[in-house]
């Protein structure tokens, strides 16, 4: 390449067109991650303008950020360096529709809600419900791997994503996988990108699967007086022929967020079929639950609505994500309450999470960093003995930087994802220093 | 090229002499899967019994830069299971222990080697099950499931294997013992155990699968409709998913079929019918009525000569027997057929059905049909004689057209049964230079000796050990610095 006087901010101007760049200090400031400041911020018309941004930024060494809503903005560690927010905001078209497939094509930066909006006639949904699902970019959701109530019945995006178009950090764009709801074709790339925060690649296009919307949705409350009582009420309902759409912990802190009936401990439970199946399936679930010394009602169709707005953390709020066997529950939710009496700022955490899986969330508003630091530290501690893992998905950044926010990988699984990170982004361009283990 | 002795020496100091397979009549046994037109005789097969001489071996193999080939119970239809190059096969087979269910968790770990049914019948007395049923469940390991990411006739409601399987221990190609996923969810880091589902044993020996049980349905309905016509039954099948039916399996049979199993298994579907749907229904009893109901009726919209209700579980299990029997029904037609497995849009059927007719008429060739009708996976049997040359390449052609076609159509080149040798060549079908450069460095991550199961699943490359590099978008001229 020849030498030239010309800027790398001109080549990204020459590259997505002057008004699709910016390096405005309010601009760049509203853009920062963490403490690092972008130098541009660029907002691509296609997957091709990203794939040479990022070919540029390959060549000058930059280091990039992919930007959807910005809802997981403090997600993973500090960055370790920032010259470009890429924002997808401008990739919002739903490229191919299929109904009678069931299947979905669309660009990355489109919101699930704007999604939603365009499958509801049809009475079609992809279901992924995390709390401000409908303000996220597909694109987001996919990268953090997002996941919500439905995920007991639908499962998470490993499940739903079908095909990927990705940008390569040297600026190759790459697909992987189909646009059909099966195939067994090349590797299963798509699984690679979900919850990889972008370290592989830009998403730019997604295909999905949908699901029909149930005739007929009904969502029961149980209260229970005990965690070990809720522990068996789930048990109770896993164990039978049930098909629950959701299955949702909540505490008590959590049920008093979303005007629920107030309970030490209670599990929200949707059942999605045709009227009658509806009707037979809560009254056994009624049943179970007085089996377990619990107490069943019907709430009403707004409770998941509210508990949407409820969830939607805010700036600054730690949120925490456990993973631990279904079966310890019980134990979790008591190392929970432990961990809990030694937060001197008197904060209560939120728990919510989907039973089914063992997929726990935790809010904690009003902690300070070492209060929060040290009750991350407590769980670990308590869960590490069983095979779970905390990670802190939200927080301000003196608490990511004061502990590891993703926590411990084992060590010959971390070498291969440190091998895979090295093969495809050698020069650390996408989002270096956020993924797990510094990666 | 024979292994040095001194090779073969520190293969049986780790399995033992009884954990090796010498001799040119015992090896032959290993030359193929059940895709038999591919041939190639490992020279030498171990048979491990624990996961240390798994990881011994592969280290022994990749100081001699020696092919290992992986192969479960030899059932796979895409030549994955055969040693193109010589080298060593490990045959996983004594590796078929249980090692925990549990039940509360709602999972199990297994060998690999552990056959796929023998899962479902050590936990159904409790009431659960593993859902992933290829054809060949009674036969087929787990292990040689999770390489393929294999699929059977209920993946439609249940999904195929990889969504079923929670964490891995494998043994990659480097020699390293790695433990990917678990039973507990959310693992932090890159989903190498979604990675390595599928991947045909290129990245490594799969030595300990943990899988998610599922609970058995409250009830079970099995709805036969026959059409005079295939592209009727196929406008049904769309009409099903797009009235918000996922039903657990539909299955379409053709003409051709449904004679040979009426001969050839028992008199289970209508005699004279073009097209054979086979719809079944799981869940709450509620929603099994109700949602049979529709689908029946909405067989009948699309003109089905007859729509009938298994009345009970005998009559259910001798249409699936039917079903599940095809396959070697089929010699009754031919002595020899290609089998194809090239999916399309579900809403697509009516026009690949009747863009096969014209393929088949255009090559003179029998075209048999049985396949999972509702995720548009076919499974046309493309049939010929294998003694007349000119019927073999016709036959050739015609499978070639149909490939094309499908993808053209929107799809793939395979639903369930895997790559292997068979369909490499047909990869570039699918895609682009920049994505199947991907998928060689990913390989090189998992194998960076290129020991594992060469040739299979991507296509060879003058240089593929190095993954070569397409073309970057160019940059603008004189950009900088």
């Amino acid at each position: 390449m020849s030498v030239s006087t010309r800027s790398v901010g001109a080549a990204l101007a020459d590259v997505v067109g002057s008004s699709r760049i910016s390096d405005r200090p309010e601009v760049l400031r509203a853009a920062a991650l963490d403490d690092r400041v972008p130098r541009w911020v660029v907002r691509p018309a296609s997957g091709e303008q990203v794939a040479a941004v990022l070919a540029l930024a390959a060549e000058a060494g930059l280091a990039v950020a992919p930007r959807g809503s910005g809802a997981a903005r403090d997600f993973g560690g500090p960055p370790e360096r920032l010259d470009v927010v890429l924002d997808t905001l401008d990739l919002v078209r739903i490229l191919e529709y299929k109904p009678d497939d069931l299947t979905v094509s669309v660009e990355a930066g489109l919101t699930a809600g704007a999604l939603a909006a365009s499958l509801n006639p049809r009475r079609q949904q992809l279901p992924m419900d995390p709390p401000g699902w409908a303000g996220r970019t597909l694109g987001g959701l996919v990268a953090t791997n997002a996941h919500g109530p439905l995920r007991a019945r639908y499962g998470t995006f490993r499940d739903l994503l079908l095909g990927v178009r990705f940008v390569q950090a040297d600026g190759l764009l790459t697909w992987g996988g189909a646009r059909v709801v099966k195939s067994v074709s090349g590797y299963d790339v798509p699984k690679l990108m979900v919850g990889a925060l972008g370290t592989l690649g830009i998403l730019v296009e997604l295909t999905v699967r949908l699901h029909p919307m149930p005739d007929r949705e009904g969502t029961w409350l149980i209260t229970l007086p005990s965690a070990a009582a809720a522990q068996a009420v789930i048990a109770l309902v896993l164990d039978s022929a049930l098909e629950p759409m959701r299955l949702e912990l909540l505490n008590a802190p959590a049920l008093q967020a979303c005007s629920a009936p107030s309970a030490s401990v209670a599990v929200a439970i949707s059942i999605g079929s045709v009227e009658r199946a509806v009707r037979e399936q809560g009254a056994r679930l009624e049943e179970l639950a007085r089996r377990a010394g619990g107490r069943a009602t019907a709430l009403g169709e707004d409770f998941w609505d509210r508990y949407d707005r409820a969830f939607t953390t805010a700036e600054g709020e730690v949120v925490l994500q456990i993973g631990v066997l279904p079966s310890l529950i019980a134990q979790t939710l008591e190392a929970i309450t432990a961990g809990q009496t030694d937060l001197r700022s008197g904060a209560t955490p939120m728990v919510t999470g989907c039973a089914a899986r063992g997929s726990i969330r935790v809010v904690l508003t009003g902690a300070d960093v070492e209060d929060a630091a040290a009750f991350v530290t407590h769980l670990r501690a308590a869960i590490h003995g069983f095979d779970g893992s905390v990670v802190v998905q939200a927080g301000p950044r003196e608490l990511r930087t004061a502990l590891d926010p993703w926590g411990p990988v084992e060590p010959a699984a971390f070498e291969l994802m440190r091998r895979l990170r090295e093969e495809f982004d050698p020069r650390r361009v996408l989002n270096p220093g956020r993924f797990v283990g510094g990666l | 090229m024979p292994l040095k002795p001194a090779f073969v020496q520190e293969l049986r100091a780790i399995v033992g002499a009884e954990g090796l397979v010498m001799s040119p009549e015992g090896r032959m046994v290993y030359e193929c899967d059940m895709h038999t037109y591919y041939k190639g005789t490992p020279d030498l097969v171990v048979l491990p019994t624990r996961t240390e001489q798994v990881v011994e071996v592969v280290r022994r193999c990749r100081e001699h830069q020696v092919p290992v080939v992986p192969r479960g119970a030899g059932t796979g239809l895409i030549g994955g299971a055969m040693a193109p190059r010589g080298g060593v096969m490990v045959g996983l087979n004594r590796m078929n222990a249980v090692l925990e269910i549990d039940l509360p968790n709602r999972c199990a770990t297994v060998q690999p080697g552990l056959i796929n049914s023998w899962l479902t019948r050590a936990v159904a007395e409790r009431g659960y099950f593993f859902a992933p049923d290829p054809s060949s469940q009674m036969v087929a390991s787990i292990g040689g499931n999770v390489a393929t990411n294999a699929g059977g006739a209920h993946c439609l409601k249940y999904g195929i294997t990889t969504n079923h399987v929670l964490g891995l221990e494998i043994v990659t190609g480097a020699g390293e013992l790695v433990r990917l996923g678990g039973k507990v969810a959310d693992r932090p880091g890159y989903d190498l155990t979604g990675a390595v589902v599928g991947s045909e044993g290129t990245f490594g020996l799969v030595t300990a699968i943990t899988v998610r049980l599922l609970h058995a349905p409250e009830a079970v309905k099995t709805v036969l409709a026959s059409f005079a016509s295939l592209v009727d039954a196929s406008h049904a099948v769309s009409d099903i998913i797009a009235a918000g039916i996922i039903p657990a399996a539909l299955e379409m049979l053709d003409a051709v079929i449904i004679r040979a199993i009426n001969a050839g298994v028992a008199p289970v579907y209508p005699a004279g019918a073009a097209a054979v749907l086979l719809i079944e229904l799981d869940g709450p009893g509620a929603e099994v009525d109700r949602q049979s109901e529709r689908c029946a009726g909405l067989c009948r919209e699309r003109g089905a000569l007859e729509v009938r209700v298994a009345r009970d579980e005998a009559e259910r299990a001798l249409l699936w027997k039917g079903r599940k029997e095809a396959a070697g029904a089929v010699g009754r037609v031919t002595s020899s057929y290609l089998l194809q497995d090239a999916v399309v849009p579900r809403s697509k059927l009516p026009d690949i059905m009747q863009e096969m007719q014209t393929i088949a008429a255009r090559h003179g060739v029998l075209i048999a049909n049985v396949f999972h009708a509702g995720d548009g996976n076919l499974h046309p049997l493309i049939c010929y004689d294998e003694r007349k040359p000119e019927e073999v390449e016709r036959a050739g052609l015609a499978n070639e057209e149909l490939l094309q076609a499908c993808i053209a159509l929107g799809g793939s080149i395979t639903g369930e049964h895997g790559i292997g040798v068979d369909k490499a060549k047909n990869l570039p079908l699918q895609f682009a230079e920049a994505d199947l450069n991907f998928m060689y460095r990913l390989r090189r991550v998992f194998d960076p000796h290129g020991i594992m199961n060469p040739d299979k699943l991507l296509p060879s490359h003058p240089a593929c050990g190095e993954g070569f590099r397409p073309l970057r978008p160019s940059l603008p001229p004189g950009a900088w610095i």
